[in-house]
């Protein structure tokens, strides 16, 4: 199973960078590909396109506990902005270059983007959690199907 | 009773801002204008650090050409040390900036302004994006990501990463371009030649139909100011200023970027925190001046490479000595991208590029550093001053997006009077708003660059009574951001 992992966020906006502290924890051995950006692009559709398991992983400043999510259509139509959500990354994807893979996101719960590399203790614990649970089901594929 | 409308936020730029509209008494457009809601202050944040960390730090000025304050950091700092880089680093740079270049106007064209050009400035607002692109023409929005794809991968290969790739410094580069870099760039090329050029070819067609927007979304004399080399040819990296009016005439040759001070001036406006730039010698503000891609083509005597040469001459063909239409940046830009497509296949046949030399070294020479390079925006200059210990005691940032201030505000007043009128409610279409909010896509403004913010980036407009009420606000939802 070719495994793309993409981390968002801005490390230097404290808790923002949460994502990228979980793809640390994994380390290069993980037998994924990891990605580390600031934002979704589109460009990205291009990339997950070859994978057969893509998980965005992103900071949540609006959710008190971890979770994993299938990766569903966009509801509404997207806002005109130049930044973009794992929904339509996907949808783009799926419809330009034939993405056929599972797409999950993790959002993880964090409390403070005040400037600064550090984590806030409780999104530096909930970054370790994250890190488990994708190791975890790494070792169990099957579970990703279930999910 | 006269009143103001506000457009807030304006959507498909990058930044913050909104547009208000001031109404007679008979309800009819008074004037309009684009204010920028954003403040930064990198210029005081940099105080007190080493010149040798501004390319780093000033990269982060923004997220979508940080390869061009690098540039212009880097050439500065090369200033302070007194050295000319060497040829490697000379080659790597330019690279970079052909690759900037190219994926900044990608990003321009295929995602945030052919939604307008593709489906129509009044398709409705639910449809006119990306998603809106993908049921009417799959192909060519696939091509689009594709081709800012190829862009992003050079910055990748070259810089080590895509946004604020930190290769570059005083005095050179530090990584080697290798042969298997070139050999994947070249994997690109045909495909990114088909898809510009394809882009082109359509793109004339499309532009062409139009005609009100042509000639009111920003039409009007200027001048206009770029960088060209020796022979006066199309230049992104290093050469000299040039200036011409609106009809084409030379009115300043050979100006050095260095002394960019001694013939620009800054003027400042209460309704906007960006600065307005003016020629000096014209005074404010019969001397303000556009850059970027339609400034660029319309002060450069040829491109220098064949596929392009062609194009620009077609190009001038559309004006009285120089083209003046702002919606015909959006041509400019494809042009320059098929430009920027041939310098890069050219680059990697140059020797020079895969030189071991990557760096001069030198300690502090001098007190004071001005670089300047074109960005995809337009003309960039960094400007530093620094003490004995070469730690930064001032800085003077001059961006593109701000030297098009003043033609961003015509552009909207123009649109305005020409395509709103209330009807018998006092509302007003939302496709003749948006056609303000094309007026300014046209220039691909960068706002986070010009005010040196953080979070959202669309419009607002409103309008205002003429005893300064507001009346009516109209806003898009936000949404969050991870930028």
């Amino acid at each position: 199973m070719r495994t793309l992992l993409i981390a968002c966020g801005n490390c230097w906006r404290g808790d923002d960078g949460a994502a990228h502290r979980v793809l640390d924890l994994l380390g290069p051995d993980i037998g994924a590909q990891l990605r580390s950006v600031q934002q979704l692009l589109p460009e990205l559709a291009g990339e997950i396109a070859e994978a057969n398991l893509v998980v965005f992983l992103d900071a949540a400043i609006d959710c008190d506990r971890l979770s994993l999510e299938a990766v569903l259509e966009p509801e509404a139509p997207p806002a005109l902005t130049h930044v973009s959500r794992p929904s339509e990354i996907v949808a783009l994807s799926r419809a330009l270059f034939r993405f056929k893979g599972l797409a999950f996101q993790c959002r993880i719960p964090v409390a403070d983007f005040a400037t600064g590399e550090k984590l806030s203790p409780s999104a530096a614990v909930f970054a370790e959690e994250a890190a488990r649970m994708l190791l975890d089901l790494f070792g169990h594929p099957a579970r990703w199907i279930d999910r | 009773m006269s009143r103001t409308v506000l457009i807030q936020p304006v959507t498909r730029i990058e930044g913050h801002a909104k547009i208000s509209i001031q109404l007679d008494d008979a309800g009819q457009v008074e004037s309009a204008r684009f204010h920028v809601t954003e403040f930064r202050g990198f210029e005081k944040l940099c105080e007190g650090r080493p010149f040798q960390e501004m390319p780093g730090l000033m990269s982060r000025v923004c997220g979508i050409c940080p390869v061009s304050h690098v540039l212009a950091s880097s050439k500065a700092g090369d200033m302070l040390l007194g050295v000319q880089i060497p040829p490697a680093a000379e080659q790597q740079r330019r690279l970079m900036n052909y690759a900037q270049i190219l994926q900044s106007h990608a990003l321009s064209f295929f995602h945030l302004s052919s939604p307008d050009l593709l489906l129509g400035m009044d398709a409705p607002p639910a449809e006119r994006n990306i998603f809106g692109l993908l049921q009417h023409d799959a192909d060519f929005l696939r091509r689009g990501i594709r081709l800012r794809q190829f862009g992003q991968r050079v910055i990748e290969l070259v810089g080590g990463k895509k946004i604020h790739p930190g290769w570059s410094g005083p005095g050179g580069v530090q990584r080697r371009f290798t042969f298997a870099q070139r050999d994947e760039i070249l994997s690109w090329i045909p495909e990114a030649m088909d898809s510009v050029s394809l882009a082109l070819e359509r793109g004339k067609r499309v532009l062409d139909s139009f005609r009100p927007e042509i000639e009111f979304l920003g039409n009007f004399p200027s001048l206009f100011l770029g960088t060209v080399n020796s022979h006066g040819g199309l230049e992104y990296y290093d050469g000299l200023i040039r200036i011409v009016d609106g009809r084409g005439n030379s009115i300043a040759e050979n100006l050095d970027p260095k002394r960019y001070a001694t013939y620009l001036g800054e003027a400042s406006e209460d309704f906007s925190f960006v600065k307005f730039p003016y020629y000096l010698p014209f005074g404010y503000p019969q001397g303000h001046y556009r850059v970027g891609p339609l400034a660029r083509l319309n002060v450069a005597a040829f491109a220098g490479t064949p596929r392009a040469d062609r194009e620009l001459r077609e190009f001038k063909q559309r004006g009285q000595g120089a083209v003046c239409e702002s919606f015909h940046y959006h041509l400019a830009r494809l042009i320059e991208m098929l430009h920027c497509v041939e310098r890069i296949e050219e680059l990697m046949a140059h020797p020079d590029l895969f030189g071991e030399t990557l760096q001069a070294h030198a300690s502090l020479n001098r007190r004071e550093g001005v670089g300047s390079c074109e960005a995809p925006r337009g003309t960039l200059f960094h400007h530093y001053w620094v003490d004995p210990d070469g730690l930064m005691t001032r800085a003077n940032l001059l961006i593109a997006t701000t030297q098009n201030n003043r033609a961003m505000n015509l552009a909207v007043d123009q649109a305005a009077r020409r395509f709103l009128e209330p009807s018998a409610s006092g509302e007003f279409e939302e496709g003749k708003l948006n056609r303000l909010e094309a007026a300014i896509r046209c220039y691909d403004p960068c706002l986070s660059c010009s005010t040196h913010a953080l979070g959202q980036m669309p419009v607002v407009v409103e309008m205002f009574a003429v005893n300064g009420d507001l009346v009516r606000r109209i806003a898009r939802p936000a949404v969050s951001e991870n930028a």
